[in-house]
């Protein structure tokens, strides 16, 4: 019963990760490699807080989405400038520094050792610690999530969205101020998955920086290919897939020393053969060419 | 003196590695995330035939490097000519790339072990002593391989048949198929060729430092930033652009602490993209086209 929990948590903040990321590959077609570092940027400062300063749960959580937002901003910038591969190989960048000062930044993160024993929650007196109560909570905020970025895609703004990401020139021409809503979905984005963050940290009680490393963002990125990018529901299915089935992989007696690369295998094989035959994903709009989404 | 021969030495791996992701770049116009790999495979390929196999090192060295050139094609004739033919996107062949990378590294991890492997001899040799600094035999000739394949392929690209027809390809594959280009038989060739550096420059590094199942993902990425920092087709470009990362890499291990090296060469790159995307030397970035 506890497994199947800590399964369904996972789950949660596997979606609360691939939605965010989602508003940017998949309605903006900003194929951004660096959310691992705002999902690790949210469970870092929520950790630092609670370690040393022992303010409020709500008063970490604020300041980790705020602060991952503003990074947001930052890697939105090249997003102005620069296009597709090399937009890619940006984010790759930002991905990198990000890993490289939570791993050498010791005095603050711990370095490689790790953040151990950060506080459960405490919310209006009630102590979250049993998985069913982290279940509650983080469930509330992956439906939070998820309501969010339903609004934001039936919106005039994210319209707009779809707009840049299938005619960039368009969309400018037809008076959307490109930049701006560019900048916005990166920062709104990068918020959410500071939240993802600040949930696990608090859920696992240990942090290093070894969960915030480029594999985990392409496995992020990958989740939302292979579940269908720019659909509402794709991430979620993508996420339900892509968690649960190396946990299947557990039951048919895999020794759990290649169990971390086969689950990796998995995953790359996925994106590969998804590619091949069915760029768009499972309930995709978006299969990574321009005009390919247009009804 | 030590910091510019490491310098020196880092700059002549990522040439190799640089140079033939930029061959491959130029051509097929998506990003080969999957050469990382490749470089890796080198490596291990080495350590299987030498070690496992136990055939003596010189044979070893050239059949490692034909298994990675072998290996390049193959990935370009199961994943990236059937997806090319079907007229994918460059986002999608490098999503492709990106999955093939890590299958890649994960199958190496799982049939070598995630330990570190190593094929030298457990002799620890005293260095060459070269105006104050050392360098050891392997990195002297990791520094004369790079630089005279480096020059053999940049004379190739411009005085033989293949070369031009690899330019032609690069410029423009349709154009270069209705003149009578077999594109898919030069970009093959492009992929073997590329590869083999690859290889060349894996099998150097595994002399010189052993290796790890990720070993290729560093050098693949700093040979991406010397060839968006050198213009992507400018092989002088790229050599200067290979010198300054090395030399950034090496001066910040020198002055910060090696830790921080893989952030200052990435931040040199950020810094490239946002203010001059196209290089030093390169021709025009393809901007926004109505």
């Amino acid at each position: 019963m506890e497994y199947l929990l800590h399964i369904l948590i996972l789950i949660c903040i596997y979606v609360i990760l691939s939605a965010s990321l989602n508003l940017l590959a998949g309605y903006a077609g900003l194929l951004s490699i660096a959310h691992a570092a705002f999902y690790g940027v949210g469970a870092y400062v929520v950790a630092v807080m609670a370690l040393n300063w022992h303010t409020p749960w709500w008063v970490n959580v604020v300041c980790a989405v705020v602060l991952s937002g503003l990074l947001g901003a930052l890697v939105g910038v090249p997003s102005l400038r620069i296009r597709d591969d090399y937009f890619v190989i940006a984010t790759f960048a930002f991905q990198v520094i990000a890993f490289s000062v939570l791993n050498n930044w010791v005095s603050l993160t711990g370095g490689p050792m790790g953040l151990p024993g950060i506080p459960h929650p405490v919310i209006l007196g009630w102590q979250v610690s049993t998985h069913l109560e982290f279940l509650l909570l983080v469930g509330f905020f992956c439906a939070l999530t998820l309501w969010v970025c339903h609004r934001i895609v039936r919106s005039p703004f994210g319209r707009v969205l779809k707009a840049v990401r299938e005619d960039e020139v368009f969309a400018q021409a037809a008076g959307k101020n490109v930049a701006a809503h560019k900048m916005l979905v990166f920062v709104i984005g990068a918020g959410m998955a500071a939240v993802a963050g600040a949930m696990y940290a608090h859920y696992i009680s240990f942090i290093d920086p070894t969960s915030f490393t480029v594999m985990e963002s392409i496995f992020i990125l990958s989740i939302v290919i292979i579940g269908g990018a720019g659909s509402l529901w794709g991430p979620v299915l993508g996420t339900v897939v892509l968690v649960t089935l190396p946990e299947l992989l557990r039951f048919v007696g895999l020794p759990s020393s290649v169990a971390a690369n086969v689950r990796q295998m998995l995953y790359g094989g996925l994106l590969v053969a998804f590619m091949m035959w069915r760029p768009q994903g499972f309930l995709g709009q978006y299969s990574f060419e321009k005009g390919s989404g247009r009804e | 003196m030590q910091v510019a021969l490491n310098a020196l030495v880092s700059s002549s791996v990522i040439l190799l590695v640089g140079a033939g992701f930029a061959l491959i770049f130029t051509t097929t116009r998506f990003f080969h995330f999957a050469h990382g790999a490749i470089f890796a495979l080198g490596a291990y390929s080495l350590f299987l035939l030498q070690v496992w196999c136990g055939q003596p090192t010189p044979i070893a060295l050239v059949l490692a490097v034909v298994l990675a050139a072998g290996f390049g094609c193959a990935v370009e004739l199961a994943v990236y000519r059937p997806l090319r033919t079907k007229g994918a996107s460059p986002l999608v062949l490098l999503l492709a790339s990106l999955g093939l990378y890590v299958v890649l590294q994960n199958a190496l991890a799982m049939t070598f072990g995630d330990e570190t492997k190593s094929v030298r001899s457990s002799v620890v040799t005293e260095g060459l002593d070269v105006l104050g600094g050392y360098v050891t035999p392997v990195q002297v000739a990791t520094i004369c391989t790079s630089a005279v394949l480096v020059a053999v392929l940049a004379v190739f690209l411009k005085c033989t048949k293949m070369g031009k027809a690899v330019r032609a390809v690069a410029d423009d594959a349709e154009l270069a198929k209705i003149s009578g280009i077999a594109s898919d038989r030069v970009i093959l060739a492009v992929f073997a060729i590329g590869s083999a550096l690859a290889g060349v420059a894996g099998v150097l590094v595994a002399m010189d430092v052993d290796m790890i199942p990720t070993m290729g993902m560093t050098p693949l990425m700093l040979g991406v930033v010397a060839v968006v920092i050198g213009g992507v087709d400018s092989i002088p470009g790229l050599a200067l652009a290979a010198v300054l990362v090395g030399a950034a890499q090496q001066a910040g291990a020198w002055w910060l602490g090696s830790q921080w090296q893989d952030a200052i060469v990435f931040a040199v790159l950020l810094v490239f993209l946002l203010v001059r995307p196209r290089g030093f030397l390169g021709g025009r970035l393809r901007k926004a086209s109505v």
